[in-house]
């Protein structure tokens, strides 16, 4: 054995306190006088949240890039952000294997019949986020826009709203994790964090 | 070549159909009589010293409201209301159109700009997508936009907007549709503030309620 | 195949090796839905399984009334609504505009500005030639080379993001200048750090990966070629005009900007590995301007002169005097250019935007009959269209 193989002199030691944790008494009453636990493993749950578990932990989108925000949509899926590493990574070209559709910029008059015609192909369940604030509610394209559907939420029911234009990739990972959030079943309504809030105050808002 | 000896070799061909040259501002354009436009192109694509191979740009002007005194009091145009229903207004639109080709010669090197003005009750100019195939679009454009008629187009349809789109949405005096065959294009008023303050202070985990 | 050996009546393809039996001509929709579009681009194909006879390209998808919101918002206001045509590169469609108004306005800009803007432009050139890259190896059935540029390509939107702000779309170049100067912290070494290891390492990779891999090559070589005639045509410019062999870029023909100080080439596609004008060399044209554009962010890096960076106070409102002008630059896809009418005021009387993919994606109208389907893929996908500035 080589010197630089060889481990460093009271390693094993260091190594058992790194492993030394504290059992929960919960857990201490299930075991054994011994502190074996072989016949009394088990878990409970119901059918829905495992289904719920599996869906949330591989979501395929719908390969719908529609603008500018497609291009983050790719960057989010490429190397530095890696949309796999939650499970969303698998892309597929046809609706009817995907259960998210990503509307990923403006929905115009002519794509709005052909976007419920791809949201209808859908198999259940589905979900829907609306990405950047064209399709949240016409963003820039509100005031002179003769062709722009002001918000996709006229068509589709919504889910899950990732502001920006565009969004950056962090948040439409944020806007994704929400939506595990919502498949797992968490109830409650998101709070907005104090200094979200606080920080939107000083923004001057001209009306 | 300079922009006026181009100008002249176009009147050599035209005659009393060149109907004027200005280069008093920062780019010179010549005027020619609508219904000539194509021949004129077609002898600048052609000549020896003119080689006008390129059509850069084709533009479809609405000269309705122009402000002639170049104060900016041109005509407003409509849009949406903050709540995102359709302004209105009674203001119609009278005057001409105009159509700009922005041409190009690889050869030589030169630019030429030629502009036409044709009045709104026929709104029609020659086609020139058979001389340079790239203003088919332009004109199929200019059509959908604007509705200008170019004459022997051999497929004037509407290139962006639906076959039965209502009206030319560059016009000056068109107005926002609220709805179009059941896809509805106008907003919705919020009355709710983005931004509520939170009642008590967010937790660690806020999705957690 | 000849098209002229291809006879069509009313529809029917005539197939001489069963005389008089005819078959119908199949339909087909590509798109707006479709991984191989770029966007939401549909062709309609008249086929008969694997030859197209007809090709007719849908635009409008994605129509976002950028030229009515010209004459709605002032001058200032619409240079955000230029970010948004071609949204790969949106410093070169920044630079469009504001030459463009420029123009008009008469207005002198900072030598300092426009060496800004020349780095800027061409950092963006640079990321929209790495996706051209990525989505054409993508369409070919080459995933592993999208994943490579796009780790170069979030160099170059950090790099942005720390001089404009923003990190994909930068509303960062104002008439008369930029918006902020560039940042002290190293900035300029970091830019010329990444250049060097892109003109070293990375470029090389890409070859090695993709450009001159034998499947690649078979794979394009010889397809939907477009010759000289009709891209003058059909006005193509950018990559797909030099890759027919015509030697014209509107920084060195028509020069704007400082490009005339610069030196640099212009590659054009000489016909390598099959026919000038093929998809290899539209391809390999965009590879060899990456280069080009390196050449050019040194020397405007390198003579970086210092002096002010803006001509006109940032709060001020924009007027331009009543003119009219056309005004071109040379996008990542070609020349883009603004023909603007002023009537004197804060607001463009009219703004028409002569995009680059408008016009040279009519060029498939052309081309695309007689290929095969799946050559169609590759047509469109070496044409580089970004559907942002078709349809804007």
């Amino acid at each position: 054995m080589s010197k630089n193989t060889t481990p460093p002199e009271g390693y094993e030691v260091q190594r058992e306190q790194m492993l030394d944790f504290k059992v929960p008494e919960q857990l201490l009453k299930v075991l054994d006088e011994d502190g074996r636990s072989d016949a009394k493993n088990f878990i409970l749950t119901t059918v829905d949240e495992v289904f719920n578990w599996a869906r949330l932990s591989s979501i395929w989108p719908v390969t719908f890039g529609l603008a500018c925000c497609a291009i983050e949509m790719m960057a989010t899926s490429a190397t530095r952000y890696d949309i796999d590493r939650f499970g969303a990574g698998a892309f597929r070209a046809t609706p009817r294997q995907a259960d998210l559709m990503i509307v990923s910029g403006t929905v115009t008059a002519k794509m709005a019949t052909r976007l419920k015609l791809i949201y209808d192909q859908m198999p259940e369940p589905k979900w829907v986020i609306a990405m950047g604030s064209c399709a949240i509610g016409g963003g820039p394209y509100f005031k002179y826009g003769y062709h722009v559907v002001k918000g996709v939420d006229f068509l589709v029911p919504v889910d899950v709203y990732v502001p920006g234009c565009p969004p950056r990739p962090e948040v439409l990972l944020e806007g994704l994790m929400r939506l595990q959030d919502k498949i797992r079943g968490r109830k409650g309504k998101f709070v907005t964090p104090k200094w979200i809030t606080d920080y939107a105050k000083k923004i001057p808002y001209r009306k | 070549m300079d922009q006026k000896e181009i100008y002249e070799l176009l009147v050599e061909k035209l005659g009393a159909a060149a109907l004027g040259f200005n280069d008093e501002g920062v780019e010179a354009y010549a005027d020619v009589e609508p219904g000539r436009v194509a021949e004129a192109c077609l002898f600048m694509r052609d000549d020896e010293r003119l080689q006008f191979n390129q059509l850069m740009c084709l533009s479809g002007v609405d000269w309705d409201g122009f402000d002639e005194n170049g104060k900016g009091k041109s005509v407003k145009i409509l849009g949406y209301t903050d709540e995102g229903q359709p302004e209105t207004s009674d203001h119609i639109s009278e005057g001409d159109f105009g159509v700009v080709y922005s041409l190009y010669s690889h050869s030589q090197k030169h630019k030429f700009t030629l502009r036409v003005r044709t009045p709104r009750t026929t709104a029609a100019v020659p086609t020139v997508s058979g001389i340079w195939s790239t203003a088919a679009w332009h004109e199929r454009e200019a059509w959908d936009l604007l509705g200008i008629n170019f004459e022997g187009h051999e497929d004037l349809r509407r290139i962006l907007l639906e076959e039965h789109w209502e009206g030319h949405p560059l016009r000056k005096d068109y107005q926002m549709p609220a709805q179009w065959d059941t896809v509805p294009l106008n907003g919705q008023a919020y009355s709710e503030n983005p931004f509520p303050t939170p009642d008590k202070p967010a937790g660690d985990d806020p999705a957690e309620g | 195949m000849a098209i002229e050996n291809i006879k069509t009546t009313n529809g029917w393809a005539e197939q001489d090796h069963v005389p008089g039996i005819k078959s119908e001509l199949l339909e087909l929709n590509m798109g707006p839905q479709h991984p191989a579009t770029h966007g939401v681009l549909r062709l309609v194909l008249h086929t008969d399984g694997e030859i197209v006879y007809k090709v007719t390209p849908v635009l409008g998808y994605l129509h976002r009334c950028a030229e009515k919101i010209a004459e709605g918002v002032n001058y200032k206001q619409w240079v955000v609504y230029t970010d948004r045509f071609d949204y790969l590169s949106p410093m070169t469609c920044n630079h469009a505009y504001v030459t463009a108004l420029e123009k008009v306005m008469g207005q002198e800009v900072p030598e300092r500005a426009e060496h800004i803007r020349i780095v800027t432009a061409e950092l963006s050139r640079i990321a929209s030639h790495l996706i051209a890259l990525a989505t054409f190896g993508l369409d070919m059935g080459a995933w592993t080379p999208l994943l490579y540029c796009f780790r170069e390509r979030e160099v170059i939107l950090d790099l942005l993001e720390r001089i404009s702000g923003g990190r994909m779309l930068y509303n960062y170049m104002v008439p008369g200048g930029v918006r902020y100067d560039i940042p002290k912290d190293n900035w300029t070494s970091d830019v010329l750090e990444f250049i060097t290891m892109l003109e070293n390492k990375k470029i090389d990779d890409y070859n090695n990966l993709l450009s001159f891999n034998k499947i690649f090559i078979e794979r394009l070589s010889d397809v939907a070629v477009i010759d000289k005639q009709t891209a003058f045509d059909y006005g193509c410019t950018g990559p797909v005009l030099r890759g027919s062999g015509v030697k014209f870029d509107c920084r060195k023909d028509d020069p704007y900007s400082l490009y005339h100080k610069f030196d640099f080439e212009i590659p054009v596609g000489m016909g390598e590995m099959g026919t000038v004008g093929d998809c290899w060399d539209r391809y390999i044209v965009r590879v060899r301007e990456i280069e080009q554009s390196c050449r050019i962010i040194r020397q405007a890096l390198e003579s970086l002169p210092e002096g002010p960076y803006q001509a006109i106070e940032l709060k001020k409102p924009v007027k331009a005097p009543a003119g009219a002008a056309y005004s071109r630059v040379e996008s990542s896809k070609g020349e883009l250019g603004h023909y603007i009418i002023s009537d004197g005021g804060q607001t463009a009387f009219r703004n028409k935007v002569r995009s680059p993919s408008f016009c040279n994606l009519q060029v498939v109208e052309k081309v695309g009959v007689g290929q095969m389907v799946s050559d169609l893929v590759a047509l469109v996908g070496s044409l580089d269209i970004v559907l942002g500035e078709i349809d804007r």
